[in-house]
């Protein structure tokens, strides 16, 4: 008889707490405030975007921003899940590879209405930028910002190798024998018994610092490793880019770049993909588990800011086209089921504006795509003593930058390549076989 | 004590060896998880493994709980996210005892009708019952998602605990076998001074059966604590989130791509709190309970 | 309770005591249908309903945007053709035999330990600990043992010479962790189980059996084990169950990586339904899953009869 008041009576407590906390993630109080959710992945972007949003709130007192981060390697998938859910963000980072998924199933607004209406001024942002994402007429997001991916290097370990930095700003690159490249990331790895890579006797087993560490998790486009190397050996993803519909993984110059980087591995200047840690490139250059990396431009705050370890960059190897950097842009969509679009439009057009880009540059995390704010961004960058050169001299000649594939089906191509490599680097399939399934694969999802 | 040989004396400190490293190889992980929350996250690659932590801090609890601005957690190695693990920790009690108090009276209710009284379609009804023992719960899962969805539930409480607030099969058997057991006596006795079965049930029975009902208690009590997809689908929002989905995205938001292990170890720690204590303070019932879970 | 035994003095004649009196059977329909209700109500709507549905989202093509479309039997087909379903079916049967073997094993020899060496209440106590925790939790502890680079293991593998392995990334090693790291945390829950089962064994049959000359792991097999058989048959069916569907540990720890090396039935099913947004498929596999699981229990319950106590 005890026992029923008492269990009845936790359940009406816990019943009580649970309706007062019965409210969802509604974004309205019943004054008009209005609090939008925006989402990224870039941590160290977080507090640059920060400035933005309470420039933007001072402007419109009557709506908040609400940051909301999540690494990059879940971001599209909570996405996609929560965008499914109806509870996706009110506005979200975009990139150039994801956008035509989320515009095939009618998930972000066209922004072209509210850019006419409002007398956006597009020429100024980089030449290129905005035209990426128009399709049919409509466009789906305002550039927000741009990057290229050069090289990282230890300095004090490449000066331990008696390598000269000089030489580090003209590597060349092939499939077959590797070329300057091979030979530095030989000379810069040293095994266990301080014989390096390019000595008799070096044991691969035993590696204590690797000549190079890659991000073999790169996505359709190898964006920070194999792409770079792909391209530059010639390699061209697509029939046609922006929105082709048939994929080239088959190229045997894709072949053969795989296959060289897998000789990487097996030699022992690359770590074991089967060993691969939870710790990204960047912590395993800092640790100094490895000398030299890939890494794109919005890592560079990270490592450049780093005060144990001297880091540097230097160009992309050249290969046999020549030297080629994957440069990529990001906008910012707005999600079709928000229930705000007119004030999501608002901080939308902010995001874009010379003033929030400008507060973004001066915060020296990133690239904005304004050109006047790209500008300032490589004065801050310089002024705390980071040289983005590296970057400069890549973006600079015409025909150096590629897109990434930017066609429909990106999350499944994604997928597919990734799944694919991740067979060859673990020696269960050969590349050419692997991506000879992975084209077959792709290309079907066209048909 | 009988007189032992040599080889029963080998024998016994063998077994008790083999005793002492079970348990050892149970409490050093959680030990470690610990030691590691109490660690500074840039300390974490001086390659240093003992014991204790050489610069113990609470920065990592305190980042977890939202106790700090969001400049002070990225510094110590976070990503700055605005986590609130004692939010999360609140929405996991609720979530616990709301499903434990339901399903336990409700249940409690349908095994006793089941086990006592007689009607028409008895059988039909505790055959259906055990019949969907057997079904797995991924198959109900994804059209509960949807009805849950349509509902317009998601992201809200009523949402989390709908499939599992009034029923589960095994709770049914379990009570209903155990109703089966107690002496018919006591219950015809007080039916015969005028009671009705209701009054029974609440008054007769019940503080009867203390030892069953707190068997299923706990073991709903664990499940809940623990259940992971559900809520992580469910309960996206901060409001409803539990700390098993919370962990899951605490992982997600690592900086630079790379886990917040400190971060990650001190939220881990927020999650064995409250089983430790369970196990501090009722530590036998819970032993025995495990047992009478199995045998009976 | 004097109160009860006067009562039947003071009313007019009734039924002998050993019968209940037939009027009050009348009145049970209604009190049991109303000690059903809730019961009820939350298995039509959370459980039959959603079954029914399941059944019949399986015959669709779905992605939760757009309404549902009927596909017949495409999504049965295309499991039986599609290649990574039936590896699932393997990677979860290969950890089910690894995790069960071992928790088996090791649950009974330490049971069996304590039955007869140690009833230390703090030592069940601090083995059900795993068991309390969720496994999530379970999973992320010991991934941070196992990492790489910064992990426990490997430390200690260093410091006895051996060099790095890669738990959770490499293909061979990845599932046999996971299935050791389930182990971890249900050693504890099954080894108690056993014990509490070991417990009804009368302790004068190791008496007697000890007058007779018998060490104690003549008896542990010859007495102990047969006399456990329908306790361990039902642990067993009971884990069989449990173990197809792990997910928990194996979504936090390796997403089904390496190349699906680790990617169990249950993660690909919710793969294919929260990230692929395939329902229809995802549902055709869970009724697929279903089914197996039936076959398994009722395979296991035929022989679960067959063994009937030996305490008579």
């Amino acid at each position: 008889m005890r026992r029923a008041p008492t269990l009845i009576g936790t359940a009406l407590l816990a019943a009580a707490a649970a309706l007062s906390a019965c409210s969802s993630s509604s974004s309205d109080s019943s004054n008009g405030n209005v609090t939008l959710r925006y989402a990224l992945w870039v941590d160290t972007q977080a507090p640059a975007y920060q400035d933005c949003a309470n420039a933007f709130h001072a402007d419109h007192p009557n709506i908040k921003i609400k940051i909301e981060q999540t690494a990059w390697a879940e971001y599209w998938t909570n996405l996609t899940t929560e965008v499914t859910a109806g509870t996706a963000p009110d506005v979200f980072t975009d990139s150039v590879a994801y956008y035509p998924d989320f515009q095939a199933n009618n998930q972000i607004v066209d922004l072209e209405p509210y850019v006419k209406r409002d007398h956006v001024d597009l020429s100024h942002f980089r030449p290129g930028l905005a035209d990426l994402w128009v399709r049919d007429g409509k466009r789906y997001g305002l550039p927000k910002d741009w990057d290229a991916v050069a090289l990282v290097y230890n300095a004090k370990l490449v000066q331990a190798a008696g390598v000269d930095p000089a030489s580090l700003q003209n590597l060349t690159w092939n499939p077959t024998d590797g070329g300057d490249f091979e030979k530095l990331i030989a000379k810069l790895s040293v095994d266990d018994h301080g014989r390096r890579g390019d000595q008799p006797g070096f044991d691969k087993n035993h590696v204590k610092t690797y000549g190079i560490v890659l991000d073999l998790d790169a996505g359709a486009g190898g964006q920070t490793s194999w792409g770079n190397l792909a391209v530059a050996n010639g390699f061209q993803f697509l029939d046609k880019n922006p929105f082709g519909t048939h994929y080239k993984y088959d190229d045997p110059k894709l072949a053969e770049t795989i296959a060289w980087i897998k000789g990487l591995q097996d030699k022992g200047y690359l770590g074991r993909y089967s060993q691969h840690s939870s710790l990204g490139s960047d912590a395993v250059l800092a640790s100094g588990r490895a000398a030299l990396g890939m890494a794109g431009s919005w890592m560079a705050s990270t490592y450049l800011s780093n005060k144990k370890v001297d880091f540097a960059f230097a160009p992309l190897p050249a290969g046999p086209a020549g030297r080629h950097t994957a440069s990529n842009t990001l906008s910012d969509a707005i999600y079709a089921g928000g229930k705000h679009k007119d004030q999501a439009w608002e901080w939308v057009k902010f995001l874009a504006s010379p003033k929030c880009q400008h507060l973004v540059a001066k915060r020296a995390v990133v690239f904005p795509a304004i050109k006047s704010a790209s500008d300032e961004a490589l004065s801050a960058f310089r002024s705390q003593h980071m040289d983005m050169q590296a970057f400069v001299t890549e973006t600079s000649q015409p025909g150096a930058s590629f897109l990434l594939p930017l066609t429909d089906h990106a999350a499944d191509v994604a997928e597919t390549v990734q799944n694919g490599l991740d067979a060859v680097w673990l020696g269960q399939d050969s590349p050419g076989d692997a991506l000879k399934k992975v084209n077959d694969h792709v290309n079907g999802l066209f048909k | 004590m009988p007189h032992l040989t040599t080889g029963q004396r080998v024998g016994r400190t063998v077994a008790q060896l083999v005793v002492g490293v079970t348990v050892v190889l149970t409490v050093f992980p959680v030990l470690w998880m610990v030691r590691t929350a109490l660690t500074p996250a840039g300390d974490l690659f001086g390659d240093s493994y003992g014991l204790w932590p050489h610069h113990p801090t609470l920065i990592n609890f305190k980042r977890v709980l939202g106790m700090t601005s969001s400049a002070a957690a990225r510094a110590a190695g976070g990503s700055g996210a605005q986590l609130d693990f004692l939010l999360y920790l609140r929405n996991s009690l609720i979530y616990t005892i709301v499903i434990v108090v339901g399903q336990t009276l409700s249940c409690a209710m349908a095994g006793y009708a089941l086990a006592r009284l007689r009607f028409r379609g008895r059988t039909a009804v505790f055959g259906t019952f055990v019949g969907s023992l057997m079904i797995p719960p991924i198959f109900t899962l994804l059209p509960n998602f949807a009805l849950v969805k349509q509902l317009g539930w998601l992201d809200t409480f009523p949402g989390l605990v709908a499939p599992t607030l009034l029923m589960s099969p095994f709770s049914v058997f379990f009570l209903r076998q155990f109703f089966l057991s107690i002496p018919r006596e006591v219950e015809e006795a007080a039916l015969l001074d005028g009671a009705s079965r209701a009054r029974i049930f609440w008054s007769v029975v019940l503080p009867m059966s203390r030892a069953p009902l707190f068997t299923i208690s706990l073991t709903l009590a664990v499940w809940s604590w623990k259940d992971f997809l559900w809520p992580l689908l469910v309960g996206r929002a901060e409001n409803t989130r539990v700390l098993t989905a919370a962990l899951g995205v605490f992982l997600q938001q690592s900086p630079n791509a790379e886990p917040d292990w400190t971060g990650l170890m001190a939220a881990s720690t927020l999650t064995v709190v409250p089983p430790l204590l369970l196990l501090i303070f009722f530590g036998r019932r819970l032993v025995d309970a495990v047992g009478f879970t199995g045998v009976k | 309770m004097t109160v009860v035994q006067t009562a039947p003095a003071s009313v007019p004649a009734l039924d002998p005591p050993d019968r209940a009196p037939r009027t009050r059977r009348k009145g049970d329909g209604l009190t049991a249908w109303a000690f059903l209700l809730p019961s009820i109500v939350g298995f039509a709507v959370f459980f039959v309903y959603p079954a029914v549905r399941g059944v019949y989202y399986s015959t669709t093509d779905w992605n939760l945007l757009s309404p549902p479309k009927s596909v017949g039997l495409a999504n049965y087909r295309a499991a039986i053709h599609d290649p990574e379903f039936w590896k699932s079916l393997r990677v979860t049967t290969y950890f089910v035999v690894l995790s069960l073997v071992a928790q088996l094993a090791i649950g009974l020899v330490l049971a069996g330990i304590m039955h007869r060496l140690l009833r230390s209440v703090m030592v069940r106590a601090v083995l059900l600990l795993p068991w309390l925790v969720p496994n999530v939790t379970i999973g992320l502890l010991w991934m941070w043992m196992l990492d790489t680079n910064l992990g426990f293991a490997n430390h200690l593998l260093h410091s006895l010479g051996h060099g790095t392995e890669g738990f959770l990334t490499d293909p061979n090693l990845a599932l046999p962790s996971i299935a050791g790291i389930t182990t971890w945390a249900g050693i504890g829950y099954i080894a108690l189980l056993f014990y509490a089962g070991m417990l009804q064994i009368p302790q004068d049959v190791y008496q007697s059996a000890q007058l007779d000359g018998a060490g104690e792991i003549r008896m542990f097999f010859g007495i102990t084990l047969p006399l456990l058989r329908p306790i361990i048959a039902l642990v067993l069916v009971v884990s069989v169950i449990g173990s197809f569907q792990i997910f928990d540990v194996v979504a936090v720890t390796t997403a089904g990586g390496p190349v699906g090396l680790t990617k169990v039935i249950y993660y690909y099913i919710y793969e294919e339904a929260f990230h692929h947004f395939r329902m229809g498929y995802a549902s055709a596999m869970a009724l697929c899953l279903a089914l197996v699981l039936g076959v398994l229990t009722w395979v296991q319950m035929r022989l679960l009869r067959a063994s009937t106590s030996d305490l008579g």
